[in-house]
């Protein structure tokens, strides 16, 4: 019989997808670049397009590992800091548009213990998420919350659907995967989360809307 | 703070034209001036022996000849890249980072595809902060000077900087490791492990026990990473020098085996497993390491004439030299101007002719051989030498042979796992108790050596002890008494006469040379010290 070996295929064509998509972005730059006057705000949004594949691309292939435990947490300490200005180097150039007001909330000397990349990777979803709904305003913050650094990304706009909020705070938001539903972002952070685990303690999420800006309320937590 | 691109040297390295002229436009945009770009990794190493750089950012998959590991282990072997040169990997996925990964070969950082200006800036402020952080511990490290960098770094942490602790007590355990000092090493593990679980840390506590000697431990908690951490691949490599150690040779290829599934691209460690391989008479394994060896050595600084007459020599055990021949055709086009291959060669020349039984030209190349060793002789590596010595004896020289063994037993005596080997191939091929009274009577020559240098140091003839040393480390440079009387007489020298700097220098020279060589903490440290309390007096 012939054999497949998936997720072999699986992890070449991402590479490959983004491979050219970095391309793409690329050839999106020197058209930007060569381009007289006033620059189209479309350029922006392909960038914002072409992050959101990305996300998706990451996620997807982080999901697939983990659920064949092929998946290796690369754990250290980080600068929380640190992970606030990759999130914010990462929406830059969107944010550079003005309509939308991203501020950032982090004490300088606070450490986290996690694996940076994915967490960088799953708060820059959420706050591309964010971008779709918030009227103008976006606060990322970082705390710490006892045993827990706490992620905390609010906005403006009108919050999440009851579907999105558990009224068990133990229990997964309600994500509707089949119907294309956008809480696969959610649904990866908080399996993200859960892998960070120090002693009892485990990492999860929280959604509400209780955000002091009015609108949807996201935070994660990490031991 | 700030970096000034402007005053920075930097080099592109991506096979696609387009991500070049991108990475240019956006450095350019940041005050960058100086950027030289390369479409390969043969240009980038050509752009490096040119310039110096101070960053080089370089794309993992480059589509022809070496990969960006490749480029950045050639860089570092040939010393093309200044201390504090950032050097970041552009990849595509996070988990490609552990695959990838090698002991000592790290990128400063890696960059994930697809990123925007800001995410490159970011990064490469970020690395260039930490170096220069770092800087007074490094190049202490570049200068070999081991205990002056771990004194810097104590130095660091005093200044409680809650960010850089734990980065800076990783490398102070690292160095600990590095001079020998195991217990430090283990504190320091114990004492991050302790407050949070993190694999490195649990891993530098599973090499501190494999130091210690304290095997059984070392083993266990390699095993348990791998477990927890099934792509550490250095959780593999450690558990497979474990089981070396151990004298467990299948473990080892075992566990070597699944390190190579799971990294196939890692040269070393296909190198590694087809010598394992074959000293355990897995032919199979062997030949299949081997190739991927030679495959991956066309780009690699890591290639070996050794790799082909190994596969040779797996084909002849398995009765096909003809394949043999065919190897050894590719290793003579290959390799034409290196002694080395032209021994090998004529090495196996002799042993294929002798498999196909013919004679005449077996002895031809044995001719052959016995020119190229008179020629190159020192110049060649040990274990070449060690199969030199071997052929001699099997065609009857036995004289040559015994030359070679009593310059490899000397030269060699500190070396157990080598000085192992020779005992065996001695027991295998000559037999009585030769090796024993070889070992006995060199470790009689150099207790002779040894004791004529001391006695005149004793006797207050400074200059003729130092003499007497000199010229023993000239023969055998690595001898560990040796290198140690001769600290012991250039410190007490010093301390008896003027201060003179040139002196202090040989002598730190010595003891770095001492750490290289893997004299242990214990015998180094007082020296070390010595020196040091001489230098602050003179220069406090």
């Amino acid at each position: 019989m012939l054999s497949i070996d998936f997720p072999a295929i699986l992890a070449s064509s991402v590479h490959d997808i983004k491979n050219s998509l970095t391309t793409l972005r690329a050839l999106i730059g020197q058209l930007e670049n060569s381009h007289q006057g006033p620059k189209p705000t479309e350029f922006k949004q392909l960038e914002f397009e072409t992050n959101r594949m990305n996300n998706s691309l990451m996620q997807l292939l982080t999901l697939y590992k983990i659920d064949l435990s092929q998946f290796n947490l690369a754990i250290d300490e980080h600068s929380a800091a640190d992970i606030v200005e990759d999130v914010v180097a990462q929406q830059s150039t969107l944010l550079s548009l003005g309509n939308i007001q991203l501020i950032t909330q982090c004490d300088d000397d606070l450490l986290c213990y996690c694996d940076n990349t994915l967490i960088s990777n799953a708060l820059c979803t959420l706050v591309n998420n964010a971008q779709r709904y918030c009227k103008s305003k976006i606060l990322l913050s970082v705390s710490q919350e006892d045993d827990y650094i706490v992620f905390c990304i609010e906005d403006d706009g009108k919050g999440y659907p009851e579907n999105l909020m558990p009224s068990d705070r133990k229990q997964l938001p309600q994500i509707d995967l089949a119907n294309g539903n956008t809480g696969l972002g959610l649904f990866f952070t908080e399996i993200i989360a859960q892998l960070h685990v120090k002693g009892s303690n485990r990492g999860f999420i929280v959604t509400d809307n209780h955000s002091q800006l009015g609108g949807a309320r996201f935070k994660l937590y990490l031991p | 703070m700030a970096i000034n691109l402007a005053s920075k040297k930097i080099l592109v390295v991506d096979d696609q034209a387009i991500m070049r002229e991108t990475l240019k436009h956006i450095l350019g945009s940041f005050g960058a001036r100086f950027i030289v770009e390369a479409e390969s990794g043969i240009n980038a190493m050509t752009a490096m022996r040119i310039d110096s750089f101070d960053i080089v950012l370089c794309d993992y998959n480059l589509l022809r000849g070496k990969n960006g590991q490749q480029v950045l282990e050639e860089a570092r072997y040939l010393k093309l890249l200044p201390v504090h040169a950032i050097f970041i990997m552009v990849t595509c996925e996070q988990s490609q980072e552990m695959v990838l990964s090698v002991i000592d070969n790290k990128p400063d950082d890696y960059l994930i595809k697809p990123f925007n200006p800001q995410q490159l800036l970011s990064r490469i402020k970020r690395c260039h902060v930490r170096k220069q952080y770092l800087s007074s511990i490094e190049n202490e490290i570049d200068s070999g000077n081991l205990y002056q960098a771990i004194h810097n770094c104590e130095q660091l942490l005093q200044q409680n900087d809650k960010k850089m602790r734990l980065q800076l007590l990783k490398l102070q355990a690292e160095l600990a490791l590095k001079i020998g000092d195991f217990k430090t090493a283990e504190l320091i593990y114990q004492d991050i492990l302790h407050d949070r679980e993190l694999p490195w840390a649990r891993l530098g506590l599973g090499i501190a026990a494999f130091f210690l000697g304290h095997y059984d431990q070392a083993v266990k908690t390699f095993q348990d990473l791998i477990e927890q951490h099934p792509v550490m691949m250095e959780a593999y490599d450690w558990l497979v020098k474990a089981h070396e150690l151990m004298g467990n040779d299948d473990y080892a290829v075992s566990s070597l085996n699944s390190a190579v599934t799971l990294s196939p691209l890692s040269i070393l460690r296909q190198k590694k497993l087809a010598l394992l391989a074959e000293r355990t008479e897995n032919l199979p394994v062997a030949k299949k390491a081997y190739t991927a060896t030679i495959k991956l050595g066309k780009n690699s600084i890591h290639r070996s004439s050794g790799d082909y007459s190994g596969l040779a020599n797996i084909y002849l055990k398995s009765n096909a030299a003809n394949e043999a021949l065919k190897i050894l055709y590719e290793l003579n086009q290959q390799f034409h101007n290196e002694p080395e291959a032209k021994l090998r060669s004529a090495l196996l020349e002799i042993e294929i002719h002798q498999a196909k039984g013919n004679k005449a030209l077996a002895q031809q190349a044995y001719g052959n051989a016995f020119k190229l060793n008179e020629q190159f002789n020192k110049q060649l590596s040990k274990e070449l030498r060690l199969e030199m010595a071997k052929t001699f004896y099997l065609n009857g020289n036995s004289e040559a042979c015994d030359g070679i063994l009593n310059d490899l037993v000397k030269t060699n005596i500190d070396d157990n796992l080598f000085i192992k080997d020779i005992v065996t191939l001695c027991n295998t091929i000559i037999g009585g108790n030769y090796a024993e009274t070889l070992l006995q009577q060199i470790k009689k020559e150099l207790v002779d050596i040894n004791n004529k240098g001391v006695r005149l140091f004793q006797e207050g003839n400074i200059k003729g002890a130092l003499a007497i040393f000199k010229q023993a480390i000239i023969k055998i440079p690595d001898n560990h008494t040796i290198i140690l009387n001769m600290v012991k007489i250039i410190i007490h020298d010093i301390k008896t006469s003027k201060p003179d700097p040139e002196k202090i220098m040989s002598a730190q020279s010595y003891i770095n040379k001492a750490i290289q060589v893997g004299i242990p903490h214990n015998q180094i440290s007082s020296l070390q010290t010595a020196l040091d309390t001489i230098q602050y007096k003179t220069n406090p």
